[in-house]
């Protein structure tokens, strides 16, 4: 009876060890770079080592950059390369990848792209098919180059040309994969391009590949996006990618991390004005989102700053981007209205960046604020306007994009302020045109009104997620000493019309 | 008599009849080559020991035939290979005496062993 407990035993206790070990090399996994920032983030750190990697896109779209970024990262790492190539020429190569920055100088490139040659002499052949003559040719450079150099990373541009080596396609099949385990047993890790095409489909290929990275362009943008990576997890979706004179970059979309000190220490942040204060219980909680939404010229941007001006009185750094005014036109009309901002600039406590429209993707503005928070370690963003947002970043989803960057603000603690505009100057009232009111926690509305002749300005909040507010609207008014704020309206009713009327007090009073 | 196999092949492409030649001469064949008319019939009126022919037809014009015809007379076998399958191109060879008609592109595996068989079959 004995026996069988002693084997369930010993065998609890060799599972115990496979699961130790199991995650013991799930821990130590090392990463190559690929030489790009951003797609190392994307894929948890970098490639995995003595893997096969697949690049695959259209006519232009940064492959072979891709190569050069992979290659030139594993040289500055003290590995050996090798770059073999099969439609640019060797010198061709070398003089864009000059010309883009990269050293590779030190790269070997085994160049078996047609020469000219063949193109004057006429010594083309029929006799044989191209698969009998020039793959064993082929073959044999690749393992001498392989065996002289014995390189850490080989980079082929492209494998698609094999495919006009192998007789059909269960040939090339064979071929890639048994090319694939000559360069895997040898501690390789290699990165393949494929010209991806309707007419040369390249399924076959991603099946027997550990990982693949797709390149899509359009006139608009260029994005890159992983769809396979073996043994590893990665960063799904689109990412905007940016193909400069200087190489590749890649902006992760950002996904955000769920705050660990959400709710448990809710700081207040205070206006800087009573009144304002008063009307939010206190201000306004670190790290919710706060839309500040009015009619154009009521003064939104006004009490944004107003807030800067607050936390840089508390040495904290804000940044605000300006998507319609002018940089100088803000920072003017800060100085008349008593918000130091030149003063707050030169102290580091500020940052006013005016974005062009067009200039930037969504996801690389979601980058630019990214860095402004995790290396300025900036606690206040200022998005100035949500309209200006979406007009620059036309045919994207405004609520999407807006709500994850403002949803990653949150989960880095810091307090973001939307400025949003609103159409009507009076009459039926609406907090946002844009339907974005439910991104934010806390909404602060201004509005125009019409009393005694005259236009009065008037402001109140309508929506606070973590604590009450006062219901009542209170007057407010831009001066050269700031703002200033009136007591609350309560002698008024129909505010939210534009054209209150005074409540007869004077009956209450008999 | 050498041990080896005397093989004619006669292409008007240079880098064909290179091809040629060196995969017969791998296979362990020796190789007379020819890439003009002058050229195979120089060597048809010399007759050196010949057991096997292949005639590259493209770029040739209707007096190929003829020498093909001698080929036959000298009893020697041999092989066309024709850039496209063409029953006029295939009648003219076999009443020329070819053995077959082959058409472009070869399979350099498929050629090795038709070679040989013809050749296992010469007395």
């Amino acid at each position: 009876m004995e026996r069988p407990y002693l084997l369930y035993g010993l065998l609890l206790i060799v599972l115990n060890i496979k699961i130790i070990k199991m995650s013991q090399t799930q821990v130590s996994q090392y990463r190559l770079s690929t030489g790009i920032r951003g797609m190392d983030q994307l894929l948890q750190g970098g490639l995995l080592p003595n893997q096969t990697y697949l690049v695959r896109g259209g006519p232009g779209s940064g492959k072979t950059t891709l190569g050069f970024h992979f290659l030139t990262a594993g040289q500055s790492n003290g590995e050996n390369t090798l770059f073999i190539t099969l439609v640019e020429t060797e010198q061709k190569l070398r003089h864009n990848a000059t010309g883009m920055g990269f050293d590779v100088e030190a790269i070997p490139i085994l160049d078996l792209s047609p020469n000219p040659e063949l193109f004057t002499q006429l010594h083309t052949y029929d006799i044989f098919s191209p698969a009998e003559v020039e793959r064993g040719p082929i073959t044999q450079q690749i393992i001498e180059q392989v065996e002289t150099i014995e390189p850490q990373r080989v980079f082929v541009d492209s494998i698609t040309q094999f495919r006009y080596l192998a007789p059909d396609s269960f040939q090339f099949r064979r071929q890639v994969n048994a090319f694939l385990e000559f360069l895997i047993a040898r501690n390789i890790t290699v990165l393949l391009s494929s010209e991806f095409a309707l007419q040369a489909p390249d399924e076959d290929l991603q099946f027997i590949i550990d990982g693949i990275i797709n390149l899509e362009s359009s006139p608009d943008e260029r994005s890159l996006n992983v769809s396979k990576f073996r043994g590893s997890e990665f960063t799904k979706g689109r990412h905007t990618m940016r193909l400069s004179a200087r190489g590749i970059e890649v902006f992760p979309k950002l996904i955000p991390q769920p705050y660990g000190a959400e709710l448990s220490s809710v700081e207040l942040i205070s206006s800087g004005i009573p009144e304002i204060d008063e009307l939010l219980e206190g201000g306004v909680e670190r790290g919710t989102i706060t839309l500040i939404t009015g009619p154009s010229g009521v003064g939104k941007t006004t009490l944004g700053m107003q807030f800067t001006k607050e936390a840089a009185g508390r040495g904290e750094r804000s940044v605000v981007y300006t998507f319609e005014e002018a940089r100088e036109t803000l920072l003017r009309r800060c100085e008349l209205i008593n918000i130091p901002v030149q003063a707050m600039i030169e102290r580091g406590t500020l940052s006013v960046v005016k974005l062009e429209p067009l200039a930037l993707t969504p996801d690389e503005f979601a980058n630019q604020v990214r860095l402004e928070v995790e290396e300025q370690g900036s606690n206040l963003i200022m998005i100035d306007s949500t309209s200006g947002y979406q007009l620059s970043f036309q045919k994207q989803e405004l609520t999407r994009n807006l709500h994850g960057l403002c949803k990653y603000l949150q989960s880095q603690g810091v307090t973001t302020l939307l400025i949003n505009e609103v159409e009507s100057i009076t009459g039926d009232f609406r907090a946002t045109e844009l339907g974005i009111s439910y991104i934010a926690d806390n909404i602060i509305f201004l509005r125009y009104l019409e009393y005694q002749g005259g236009i009065r300005k008037a402001i109140g909040v309508l929506k606070k997620r973590l604590s009450n507010f006062e219901k009542t609207m209170r007057e407010i008014e831009i001066t050269r000493y700031g703002i200033k704020v009136g007591n609350p309206l309560t002698q008024l009713r129909g505010i939210l019309t534009g054209t209150p009327e005074v409540i007869d007090n004077s009956l209450n009073n008999h | 008599m050498s041990a080896q196999p005397t093989i004619l092949i006669v292409a008007y492409n240079p880098r064909n009849l290179e091809l040629l030649a060196q995969f017969l001469g791998e296979a362990g064949y020796q190789v007379r080559q020819a890439s003009g008319l002058e050229g195979f019939e120089q060597i048809l009126t010399t007759l050196p020991n010949l057991q096997f022919a292949l005639i590259d037809i493209s770029g040739f014009d209707q007096d190929i035939w003829e020498s093909c015809k001698q080929l036959q007379t000298a009893q020697i076998p041999f092989l066309v290979i024709s850039p496209y399958s063409s029953a006029v191109i295939e009648q003219q060879s076999l009443v020329s005496g070819a053995r077959s008609v082959l058409i472009k592109p070869l399979t350099s595996q498929k050629l090795l062993g038709l070679i040989n068989s013809l050749l296992a079959q010469q007395p």
